[in-house]
């Protein structure tokens, strides 16, 4: 019963033949067409039947005597992708109305089933010949760039930055305030001297060699410092 | 042991960019040899692509069928198309359009993009096409003549410039061998070969050129002087005045007939100078606006000569004008046409001279200085500029007998393209043989007595220090180039080393045209040797069987199919041993085989019969060898005193209906660097790793199935077997096997009965994993025996063969795969990479293991233990990424294999394809982790340290006053 129905199936695409054209419009992707290399091809393969044709200098692709058959249309191209195709094309039948179309195409997608159908394309016929489009998905990208150290990428490091804006503050502090307006200088000193830094660093004074050696030497400092105010007063 | 998970899923998110190609390393490890065949005479010329532009692109179709523009002042290809096989060529003239006629179709061509105007195809065979010349200019595109064969009988077709479409077709009645087309402006004329074969007579049919009505017809007889079509030297082109012409048996005289002219065959006497003439050509313009003037060249065995002829168009009297003298050697003779004039460039070994077809003055003369390593000239296509007053200049693009295609600009050599390297049809890797002195010395050295043995010691290295002050002096630049430099394995151009990475190797490839090629892999593909091998007469292809490499004394065994073999030494390329085709039986294929005298290349005869061999140099291993009607048989060797004989263990025979396409074993080279995949729960599924497998693929036409059978080598036992339903059997089938795991690829369509089911049309990539047990831990019915046997494999008599457990799943792929071949690498640790030709897209692509995965889980994500594993989700459709592309913006046309071999370092494989053109690459399927790459920058290293450096000499003192000052000031 399959050997009956695969003769019929090998019979059929003698029976007519049908002219097929697939243009590239010019799109977003690809804005000029024209500029696609001339290995570009495509190719309706279907079981034991397959056409192969070159890109024209209209960027068409030209199918001539296509026997009928449901078709998977490929585009080849070095630089883009495009995006594949099913193509049915049949018997004529010539009712009095003429609906019939003899090809249809649809979208399709690799890995689903044959039947499922994607988004119609609508194929044209002038002066005996299917015209549609082809849609171009995006160019191929064959390299990949090695990672490699670029200073400007290491200034994107947080931690760079902070550092940076810290050092900024330390080294760039003095300077402005030599720069700053006398009276604005004076008013800001004596705001400073008003309020003392409350959050003095304990460890900016740290003698880590004197911790180490055992002595209590920040209490130690701290009595004699104030020893010696005590001195001042007595004086 | 156990490695944390999120740092699997770091190794798979990195994992695309190990299998790309990195951009600074595309163009620089791969080398690629982009080839047209060689350019046959009638096709290959130079013409404008835009006709009010003055600059000419060299155009050719080649012996290959391959149609392709080279740009004439670098050599480089600007565009190329594989077309079906040899075929004409013809340029319209004015209009920047070629056409060409191969196989059953007509195409124009535009000649600066390379894109098809239009093309028509019909039922006949293209026996010529030519272009049809209008009187008057600018009536739009030119119309073409294209003659065919149908059904033995002469067809000519005018078809329209502008699209192909017929505008008139003539029928020939009678069965006369359709011969060649060719018009002046009134008539067009078919000139066909009435007779049989040996001994033709020429019958010219005069056609009306506006309706394809005939006019007239005669026969010219060339009493038994044309054997065969190609004794008729030439039927002038488009000249004012096209002739006809032959010579007579004894290449005494030459015979001429002005086509449309019935009665008047001349003849014109050829001058002997040098004893015999052995080769006669002809050179005419091919514009009709020429002067009706011709060339004919003839050669002797040691010198050439030729004689000018001017036609008198009105009375149809042929005269020889003048003559060009002898010379001795072989040369070349072109034609070119500027307007009216002809201009006749003759290169010989010696000098280039171009004449006028008016006169025997010398235009131009120029001394020529081309490598001799071409060889002689044999045929050129010229373009001869007038400069000015009395100064020409002349380029030649000039074939050599060394198959060279060498451009020769006023005598100088100015590019060459290695033509002959195209159509190869067998490759084999070559190691480059080390350089064994000190190996021997030091062997000698451990052989002798201590003392002896210290003093020789002691003397080779004060010998050694003859060569110190050289290190020294290269030294700076060895460490400056490995700083700066951006290629891993410098190479220096013509030297044969081996390098400490094993990238440089060999490879000895054998063309169809019966040559042979030494091609350097480290050396970015350089031709280190050429070697014509054997003459293939014309028509015919070298039919390589199989070469073996013999790697420790250097020696490549070449072996054809009808019996000849050849040895070359692989470095120098020089022909040791030679035997001519037809002395030894006929070779069906060769195989390696080990022996007890050493490992040898067997050739086996016709219907699989290896026939008898002596004992000692008898295969250790079964041979599986394809029989006379397809069948698959296994032979093991038997001693019989002094010779073994062939065997035959087993014959397999796939049932009645069914063909054998297909026959592939594991790599000779197929290291397994674990027995077992280790699964998530530490347990273990233990590989079937069988060396003795071979995967039979036979397809069955009228059912359109494909069948695939893994066979036992030993036993013959089928151990797995599978269907598939709708397969194009017309289609590439093709498959590939190593490790424990098999892949084919196949295009599977939609049957009428299975209509019902989930179905779907496309290309198939099917990959299927051999393990002993589904059980992990489980050994399967061998269990822990160390040693098995095919043929009785349990203790139990005639048991069943232990069948492996078959892991398989099916992929989408987007493009047909016309050859597989699998990534070796030394030890086999390296995750092994599936290279697949794609025809369509002219491209190799590397597919890893781990996207084929049969066990991949489908439909659901993967679990923790699954992604431990390594394992990702099923995706049905496996889309070839640009940048899994190993030849990336590289067309690598007609690939017709793909050989691999392991370098030094673990990670990395060399990758070699031929076919028309010639590839080469490295591939690091796991990236490569035993190098320092282009990632690991040198310069960044020396850089910080010497940042570094200068910190602690600047910083140190400023440091050391602080520390002082310090002690004082709190002192």
């Amino acid at each position: 019963m399959r050997v009956s129905n695969l003769i019929t199936l090998l019979v059929l695409p003698l029976a007519l033949a049908i002219h097929i054209r697939v243009s590239i419009p010019s799109s977003q992707q690809l804005p000029h067409p024209n500029s696609l290399p001339a290995s570009t091809h495509a190719t309706l393969t279907t079981i034991s039947n397959t056409y192969s044709a070159p890109l024209r200098a209209d960027n068409t692709f030209d199918f001539r005597n296509v026997s009928s058959g449901s078709y998977l249309l490929d585009v080849h191209c070095h630089t883009h992708t495009f995006a594949p195709l099913r193509v049915d094309v049949r018997e004529v039948v010539i009712d009095e109305v003429g609906s019939d179309k003899e090809v249809n195409v649809w979208g399709t997608f690799r890995g689903n089933e044959w039947n499922n159908k994607g988004e119609a394309v609508q194929a044209q016929k002038e002066e005996g010949t299917w015209t549609f489009g082809v849609k171009v998905q995006g160019g191929k990208d064959y390299f990949i760039e090695r990672a490699g150290f670029s200073p400007l990428g290491l200034l994107k490091n947080p931690m760079i930055l902070i550092a940076g804006f810290s050092m900024l503050i330390v080294f760039g502090m003095p300077y402005i305030m030599d720069n700053m307006d006398p009276e604005l200088k004076a008013e800001f000193e004596e705001r400073q001297k008003a309020q003392p830094n409350p959050a003095a660093n304990p460890l900016q004074n740290f003698d880590a060699a004197a911790w180490l050696a055992g002595s209590t030497s920040s209490s130690s400092k701290k009595t004699e410092v104030l020893s010696n105010v005590e001195r001042g007063i007595t004086r | 042991m156990r490695l944390p998970i999120n740092l699997l899923a770091l190794t798979l998110s990195i994992l695309p960019s190990t299998l790309a190609v990195f951009a600074d390393e595309a163009y620089n490890t791969d080398y690629h040899h982009e080839l047209l065949g060689l350019p046959q005479p009638h096709t290959t010329f130079f013409h404008r692509p835009r006709s009010d532009e003055k600059a000419t692109l060299l155009y050719t179709l080649s012996d290959l069928g391959v149609l392709g523009a080279v740009h004439p002042g670098t050599g480089k290809v600007v565009w190329r198309h594989v077309l079906e096989g040899e075929g004409y060529l013809r340029p319209v003239e004015g209009e920047g359009t070629l056409v060409s006629g191969t196989g059953k179709s007509v195409q124009a061509w535009d000649g600066m993009s390379g894109r098809q105007l239009w093309g028509n195809s019909f039922a006949g065979q293209v026996k010529d096409v030519e272009v049809m010349e209008t009187v008057a200019a600018g009536e739009g595109e030119k119309d073409i003549l294209a003659l065919f064969e149908e059904e033995g009988k002469a067809v000519l077709r005018r078809l329209k410039g502008g699209s192909g479409d017929v505008k008139w077709e003539y029928h020939d009645a009678t069965e006369d061998l359709p011969f060649q087309v060719s018009t002046n402006v009134k008539d067009v004329f078919v000139v066909s070969l009435h007779g049989a074969r040996g001994g033709y007579n020429v019958k010219v049919s005069i056609l009306d050129p506006v309706t394809g009505k005939k006019i007239n017809e005669y026969t010219l007889t060339t009493k038994g002087d044309v054997h065969a079509p190609e004794d008729v030297l030439l039927v002038g082109a488009n000249s004012a005045a096209p002739i006809i012409a032959w010579t007579d048996k004894l290449m005494k005289n030459l015979k001429v007939n002005i086509l449309g002219k019935s009665g008047n065959l001349q003849t014109l006497p050829l001058k002997e100078s040098d004893g015999e003439i052995v080769k006669v050509t002809i050179h005419a313009p091919d514009l009709v606006q020429s002067l009706p003037h011709f060339l004919v060249h003839s050669h002797s065995a040691v010198s050439n000569r030729a004689d000018v002829y001017h036609i008198n168009i009105a009375s149809g009297i042929i005269n020889k004008e003048y003559e060009l003298p002898k010379l001795p050697g072989k040369g070349a003779l072109s034609t070119s046409s500027q307007d009216a004039n002809v201009y006749f460039t003759r290169t010989t070994q010696d000098e280039v001279i171009i004449v006028s077809s008016a006169s025997h003055g010398i235009l131009g003369r120029w001394p020529v200085k081309v490598d001799k390593t071409h060889g002689s000239f044999v045929y050129g296509a010229a373009e001869v500029v007038h400069k000015g007053t009395d100064s020409y200049a002349v380029r030649s693009a000039i074939l050599t007998s060394e198959e060279d295609w060498v451009m020769v600009r006023n005598g100088a050599e100015a590019w060459t393209r290695v033509e002959g390297l195209s159509g190869a049809v067998a490759a084999e890797w070559a190691e480059i043989p080390e350089s064994e002195d000190l190996a021997k010395t030091l062997e000698a050295e451990a052989h002798s007595n201590p003392l002896s043995a210290y003093i020789h010691r002691c003397q080779r290295h004060i010998n050694d220090l003859q060569y110190l002050p050289g290190y020294l002096q290269e030294l700076p630049f060895r460490i400056i180039g490995s700083v700066f430099s951006t290629d891993i394995a410098s190479h220096k151009a013509g030297v044969l080393v081996r390098d400490n990475f094993g990238f440089n190797k060999l490879a000895i490839v054998a063309t169809q045209r019966g040559r042979v090629y030494g091609i350097d892999s480290g050396g970015h593909g350089a031709v280190v040797w050429s070697l014509k091998a054997f003459d293939i007469p014309t028509g015919k292809k070298w039919d390589v069987k199989g070469i073996w490499v013999d790697s420790s004394n250097g020696i490549a065994t070449i072996r054809g199919a009808d019996g000849e073999y050849i040895l070359v030494q692989t470095v120098t390329g020089k022909a040791t041993e030679k035997m001519e085709p037809g002395n030894w039986p006929s070779v069906q294929s060769a195989a390696v085989v080990d022996s007890p005298s050493g490992t040898w290349i067997l050739p086996i005869g016709v219907d699989g019969n290896p026939g008898e061999v002596p004992a000692k140099w008898a295969p250790k291993e079964n041979i599986v060898v394809q029989g006379k009607n397809g069948e698959v048989k296994g032979l093991k060797f038997d001693v019989q005193g002094s010779l073994a004989v062939p065997i035959t263990v087993w014959t397999f025979q796939p049932p009645i209906g069914q063909k054998i396409i297909g026959v592939t074993s594991r790599p000779a080279h197929d290291p397994v660097a674990s027995i077992g995949r280790v699964l998530a729960d530490r347990t273990v599924l233990y590989k079937y790793l069988n060396p003795n497998i071979v995967l039979v693929t036979a397809v069955s036409e009228e059912s359109a199935t494909a069948i695939f059978y893994l066979l036992d080598s030993v036993s013959g036992d089928v151990l797995y077997s599978t269907t598939h339903d709708g397969v194009d059997t017309k289609q590439h089938i093709t498959s590939a096997m190593s490790e424990n795991w098999f892949v084919y690829s196949l295009w599977s369509d939609i049957l009428p009965t299975t209509s019902g089911l989930l179905a779907s049309k496309g290309y198939q990539i099917v990959v299927s994993e051999l393990y002993e047990s589904d059980v992990p831990n489980d050994r399967g019915p061998l269990g822990a025996n160390s040693n098995s046997s095919s043929l009785e494999p349990t203790d139990v008599a005639n048991a069943e063969p232990a069948l492996p457990h078959v892991f398989s799943q099916t992929f989408l792929i987007p493009e047909s795969i016309s050859h597989m071949s699998v990534t070796k690498t030394g030890q086999g640790i390296t995750v092994r990479q599936l290279l697949c030709t794609l025809t369509s897209s002219n491209s190799i692509v590397g597919i890893p293991r781990t996207i084929l995965d049969p066990r991949r889980p489908v439909g659901r994500d993967p679990t923790a233990a699954e992604q431990e594993e390594g394992l990702f989700r099923y995706q049905p459709v496996i889309d070839f990424d640009p940048k899994m592309i190993l030849t990336h913006k590289r067309e690598v046309i007609g690939v017709k294999d793909v050989i691999t071999a392991p370098a030094l370092l673990e990670s990395t494989s060399l990758v070699f394809a031929y076919g028309i053109d010639v590839f080469g690459t490295r591939v690091a399927p796991s990236a490569a982790f035993d190098i320092l790459g282009k990632s690991f920058n040198k310069l960044s290293l020396v850089a910080t340290v010497a940042a570094l450096g200068v910190g602690v000499v600047v910083l140190g003192p400023m440091a050391r006053k602080k520390q002082i000052n310090a002690r004082w000031q709190t002192a």
